[in-house]
Order: structure tokens, then C-alpha cells, then sequence
């Protein structure tokens, strides 16, 4: 995986590796911890169990994370979700996590 | 402070990041790991523990607000209830616009927008808010005494200053207060419980303070100042100061005096209006039947006379204008009475003034710790006294010198003293130290290592006026001395009255059960001297022998 890679997936690379205070290896080291499928699972599994506090939790964690790291194509739908679930009530948003799955995979396939 | 940090200390400050997200903490430590020690936690509970274990070494926290176990919210609750939790500044992170003016009115200093957008302002943000806080919590820490909560000296005079800036037209006067026989209070019933006193006033006169928009310090130990508006507030103040200790002292309206200036108006010297007040105050120590002394013309005279005073020493000790005069002592228990030694008694020639009393430059001196030129030029002198007189006249004629209260804090006067006596060619066993038991009383623990080492290196120790510093009983036994001498207030009246005589029946023989000797002073009458005779006190000085004389009127007594 590189910065190029990251870039032609869509990420916004200039403004991660600003946050990372301009080291790129410190940069690429962060992106797959924010892959990591168990931060996914625990999202998907808290709807599966209508427990939305938790799912808005898991979201809410995430988002920040990927907008650290500027990852823009999962960060999207990730936003969107987690406003969906804020009120922590019951809402439908199979669409989305399908989306953000996609998105992940994607980012994955380059590991 | 934040300075004295930086550049005195030269350590790397402690910043806890609080987060679940371990992404988050690494990035936020790759930000600040070059300028600052950084710990992590994962939620609330956790900060909390090692925000207790570092105690107080932590500069800032930066705090995630969602997080398990507890929350950032709850973490603020906590800090906004803990006494030491409470100095150290909260910045908040997060990417929610309502939880940024929530947190702040939960107490956080700042907060960081998510995601971390500009490395560089998070370092300026975080800087910016341990500088304020750390120089916040010095002056709070500063600007008032421990004790009681009022101002310390430097922020009195500051606060005084900006109080004449919004009251500039109208009178103001200066109230010194302070606590008669305090040092008693502390001997008696120890350091806590002064304390307690002094705290009490200290808060009585907050209150007071706040109500009449004065301004007020804890000067030193004992010794209070306020500042108001020439309103008649003296009584008032006195009263509930009176008021407060009473639950504390039985004698609490005996204790507080007070010495006002009036007329403290801008422009005019701060310092000097206090020392006015102060020397009213002073004025009136231990006189119970006088609470509040104002200053006055009379006043302003002994004051015009004490600065001459302070002003011509030095060149008085350089003229010899000092004289030193000896009383004799007598030694009477055998059948006549014996010339046993002298005391050498200091006294002022001035070129314009005439003949000083003693009373009126040795507590003088005394108090601006001047007395200790004094003391050396009479201790060098009566040193070389001895030694004239054992050459003359082939005896020893041991004299005794004072030694103030100032003195007796130097630990190295035993070697000072050894110094004189050697160069004079005079042995310490005949040189004889008086130091006056209340010096004992104030400074306990000092004083009994100095006297031990006197004692240590040949020198006699006699305590001076005896009776009048409120030792107990139980401090005999332990102060190491080996004359006592008893002041003149219990020999005044022991011909004449039976509770004076037994009261000197019963020093006696404290005195013998100690195993020391005993000197009577002020002895003016035959009736006095035989009583005491009559007693079993060993040694005698007084009118009834002789006034102190100058040493060539002196010899008459050697040569008998």
C-alpha cells in the first residue's frame, strides 16, 4: 500500500499525512488499524441486535477515526450513518453499511 | 511560573491524552511527544487513576468526550468536584459543535475540533492554556496567606495602591492589629493552636473586611493590617474580632490590640502610614486596660527620637560614646557578705543628648535587631575588664553580659564568644551569659542547642529575669541554665507582703531542687536582704549594695 494507492482510491492523503504531522510512514502505518475488520463488525452486529446506542457508538468512533485519516470514500457514508443512528432509535440503513463495507473492502484489497 | 518551568526547571511537562480511539492517541502523540511526556487512557475511570497516582504533575488533559466506561462528561463532573483535579486545565475533543459550549460550561479550558486538522494549533492551543493556568494558580497561590485566607504582604501593599486609584478624594486610615502575648499562646498550647487563633482572626477580619470594601493581610506571624475608609471601624472590627475567639479564648477580650492611623491619603507613603499604626500598636502591648491606640503627635516625637537613635549608633560605637557600668553582685550566705562578680550594664554618653537610658535604646535596638552591635561592644569590653582587673589586682572578678534575644538565633556564637574571651586572655568560666527567659519561651528548641553549646564550652548561663516569660514548670527541667535570676517584681515586695514571700520561699527551693544558684535582683532594703538571706538565696544585686558604676568607681568595691 502506498500513498499514490490510497490516493486513487480516493483518499484525501495531503490532509491525513498533515494530521500526521507530515510523516507519510507514520501515515501508512495508521490507515490499516483503521481497516481493521472488528471496528466494522461491531457496527454491524449492534444492528443486527437493534442495540443503536451501541451501533451510534461504534459509527461515531469510526467517523472519527477515518476522518483523521481523510480515508473520504468510507468516511462519507460513515457520516451519514452516524446521523442516522444519533437519536438512537430504530432507523434502516442496511444501503449504507452495504456502501461502507464496499468502500473498506476496497481500501483492504490494497494491504 | 510558566517561565520558572521552561527555562529554571528545564523538565518536559505531563499531558494525559484520554481516548478509546488508539488511532486518535497516536496521532495526537505524534503531535506532542517533542514537546511534552505523554500518558494515555482509555476512558475516564482510568485518566482518573493515573491523574491520582502523578499527583499534581500533570499539566494538562486532553479529554475525548464518547468514550466507555466513563465518558468525557462524567470525567469533567468529577473535576469540577475535586479539590486537586480542579488546577489542572481540560481541553476537550471533539467533533460535535453542541458538545464544544456544553464542555465549556462543564469547566474544560478549550477544546480541538476533530479530525486534528493543523498540527501546529493544537501545539499553540495547548501551550497557550498551561501558561494561563500555571500563572493563575501561582498568583492564587501567592496573593494569600495560607493560613487565613487574607492577602500576603507584597499583594496587600498592591491592592492598597489600587484602592487609593478608585478612592482618591477621601480619607483613609491604617489599622494595625495584633495579638497581645501570642508567642505565650503558642508555647503554652502549642503551634496548632495558634494557628487555630490566627486563623480565626484572619477570617473575622475577611468579613469584616468584605462588608466595609477594605483591603486586609496577614502581615507576618501575628501582626495584621487593614485598610479602609476613615470610618470609625476600629471598634467595630475589634468587636467581632473580640466575637470570634471567644468560643476559643476565655480571655479573648484582653487579646487584640490595635493602633490606627488616621489620615492615610493618597500619595503619601504607604509603608509609613503602617508603621505609624504600628507603633500605636505597640504602644499599648500588654497594657489590658487599652485595646486601640490611635497615633498621635507624641507619637511622631518618639518616633523623630528612635530614628535618631538608629541614625547615630554607628557612630556612636565608633566615638565610644557607649559606656559599660557594673553592679555588683554579692555572695551572702556566709556570715558577711562577699563580693562575688558583676553585671555589665551598658549605657549611652550622647554629644546632644545627654545620658540615654537604657529603656529607651536597648528595646529599641532590641526590635530592629541593632542590639546585636551593642552586645558585642559590651561583650568585648567587660572581656577586657576582666582581664584589666585580674592584672591590677590579681583576682578574678567574673562579670556578666547580656545576650538578646537576636543573639541567641546566631549558632555560631558559642565560637563568636569563645573568640572574645580568648582574645582578651580570659578564661569562660569567668565570663557569665544572661539570657532572659523569655527569649527561652519564644524560641525553645533554638535556644536550648545555643545554650547547650555554651555551657559546653565553659561558659556560665544565667537566666535573666526569671519570672516575668511565663515558663512552666515542667520547661525548668529541661532549659539548660545554671543561675536563675529573680526579677526584681517578686523582690519588690517581699518584705511586706506574704504571698510575695512565699512565692520567692517556693522559687528557692525549685531552684535548689534544680541544683542552681540563685540571684536575687533589685534588692533596695535591708529587710529585703535579710528575708532572702533568711531563705537561702545564694547571691544578691541591687541598690542595696550599689548602683551600676563605671569601672574605675567599681574598684573601690574589689579592693574592699
Amino acid at each position: 500500500m502506498t500513498i499514490n494507492d490510497l490516493k486513487n482510491l480516493g483518499a484525501n492523503v495531503e490532509e491525513g499525512v498533515m494530521r500526521c504531522a507530515g510523516n507519510e510512514t507514520f501515515y501508512l502505518m495508521l490507515v490499516p488499524k483503521a481497516l481493521d475488520v472488528s471496528r466494522y463488525d461491531a457496527l454491524e452486529k449492534a444492528l443486527e441486535e437493534k442495540d443503536f446506542k451501541a451501533a451510534f457508538e461504534a459509527a461515531h468512533a469510526l467517523k472519527g477515526v477515518l476522518a483523521n485519516l481523510a480515508l473520504t470514500p468510507i468516511l462519507a457514508p460513515i457520516c451519514e450513518i452516524t446521523e442516522l443512528l444519533r437519536p438512537m432509535q430504530e432507523v434502516h440503513c442496511e444501503e449504507l453499511l452495504s456502501k461502507i463495507k464496499e468502500e473498506r473492502e476496497k481500501f483492504v484489497a490494497l494491504l | 511560573m510558566s517561565s520558572f518551568v521552561d527555562y529554571r526547571l528545564g523538565v518536559k511537562r505531563k499531558l494525559l491524552i484520554v481516548d478509546d480511539e488508539e488511532i486518535n492517541r497516536m496521532l495526537l502523540t505524534n503531535i506532542l511527544e517533542k514537546e511534552y511526556d505523554i500518558l494515555t487512557a482509555n476512558n475516564g475511570q482510568e485518566a482518573l487513576k493515573i491523574v491520582r497516582k502523578e499527583k499534581g504533575r500533570i499539566s494538562l488533559i486532553l479529554l475525548d468526550l464518547l468514550m466507555p466506561v466513563m465518558d468525557g462528561y462524567a470525567f469533567l463532573e468529577k473535576v469540577e468536584s475535586d479539590t486537586v483535579l480542579k488546577g489542572i486545565p481540560v481541553i476537550v475533543l471533539t467533533s460535535e459543535r453542541g458538545a464544544e459550549v456544553q464542555s465549556l460550561t462543564m469547566g474544560a479550558a478549550d477544546f480541538i475540533p476533530k479530525p486534528y486538522d493543523a498540527p501546529e494549533a493544537i501545539l499553540a492551543r495547548i501551550g497557550r492554556i498551561i501558561r494561563l493556568y500555571e500563572d493563575t494558580n501561582i498568583i492564587g497561590a501567592t496573593q494569600n496567606d495560607e493560613l487565613t485566607g487574607l492577602f500576603n504582604r507584597e499583594y496587600f501593599i498592591e491592592y492598597a495602591m489600587l484602592f487609593d486609584q478608585y478612592y482618591p478624594d477621601e480619607a483613609k486610615e491604617v489599622i494595625a492589629i495584633n495579638v497581645n502575648r501570642f508567642h505565650v499562646l503558642n508555647a503554652m498550647q502549642g503551634r496548632e493552636f495558634g494557628d487555630q487563633v490566627l486563623s480565626v482572626i484572619g477570617k473575622s477580619i475577611k468579613e469584616y473586611v468584605n462588608e466595609s470594601r477594605g483591603v486586609a493581610c496577614r502581615y507576618s506571624a501575628d501582626q495584621f493590617y487593614v485598610y479602609v475608609k476613615s470610618e470609625g471601624h476600629e471598634e467595630k472590627l475589634m468587636l467581632s474580632i473580640c466575637d470570634a475567639l471567644k468560643p476559643l479564648l476565655d480571655d479573648a477580650d484582653t487579646r487584640i490590640r490595635m493602633g490606627v492611623f488616621v489620615g492615610a491619603v493618597e500619595g503619601e507613603d504607604l509603608a509609613k502610614s503602617l508603621d505609624h499604626a504600628l507603633l500605636a500598636c505597640n504602644g499599648i502591648n500588654d497594657k489590658y486596660n487599652r485595646k486601640i491606640a490611635y497615633y498621635n503627635d507624641k507619637l511622631q516625637e518618639k518616633e523623630h527620637f528612635d530614628e535618631m537613635l538608629i541614625h547615630d549608633l554607628d557612630k556612636a560605637l565608633a566615638e565610644k560614646q557607649f559606656k559599660v557600668f557594673y553592679q555588683p553582685k554579692y555572695a551572702i550566705q556566709g556570715d558577711e557578705p562577699v563580693l562575688s562578680s558583676a553585671e555589665a550594664l551598658v549605657r549611652w554618653e550622647h554629644p546632644e543628648l545627654g545620658m540615654i537610658s537604657p529603656g529607651k535604646f536597648i528595646p529599641l535596638f532590641e526590635q530592629n535587631g541593632m542590639i546585636g552591635k551593642v552586645d558585642r561592644f559590651v561583650w568585648k569590653e567587660s572581656a577586657r575588664q576582666i582581664a584589666e582587673w585580674k592584672e591590677k589586682f590579681g583576682v578574678t572578678i567574673p562579670l556578666s553580659v547580656n545576650v538578646s534575644r537576636v543573639d541567641v538565633l546566631n549558632e555560631g556564637l558559642a565560637s563568636e564568644m569563645l573568640e572574645i574571651v580568648h582574645a582578651a586572655g580570659v578564661e569562660p568560666k569567668e565570663y557569665y551569659l544572661e539570657l532572659t527567659e523569655s527569649a527561652y519561651v519564644d524560641n525553645q528548641s533554638n535556644i536550648v542547642t545555643v545554650a547547650e553549646k555554651l555551657r559546653e564550652a565553659g561558659f556560665c548561663i544565667e537566666m535573666d529575669d526569671f519570672g516575668t516569660g511565663y515558663s512552666s514548670l515542667n520547661m525548668l527541667t529541661s532549659l539548660p541554665f545554671d543561675v536563675l535570676k529573680l526579677d526584681m517584681i517578686f523582690v519588690r515586695n517581699v518584705h511586706r507582703d506574704s504571698k510575695a514571700y512565699r512565692l520567692v520561699e517556693f522559687i528557692l527551693d525549685v531552684a535548689r531542687f534544680l541544683g542552681v544558684t540563685v540571684i536575687a535582683e533589685g534588692v533596695e532594703y535591708r529587710e529585703q536582704y535579710e528575708l532572702l538571706k533568711k531563705l537561702g538565696c545564694d547571691v544578691i544585686q541591687g541598690y542595696y549594695f550599689s548602683k551600676p558604676v563605671c569601672a574605675a568607681e567599681f574598684e573601690r568595691f574589689i579592693t574592699g
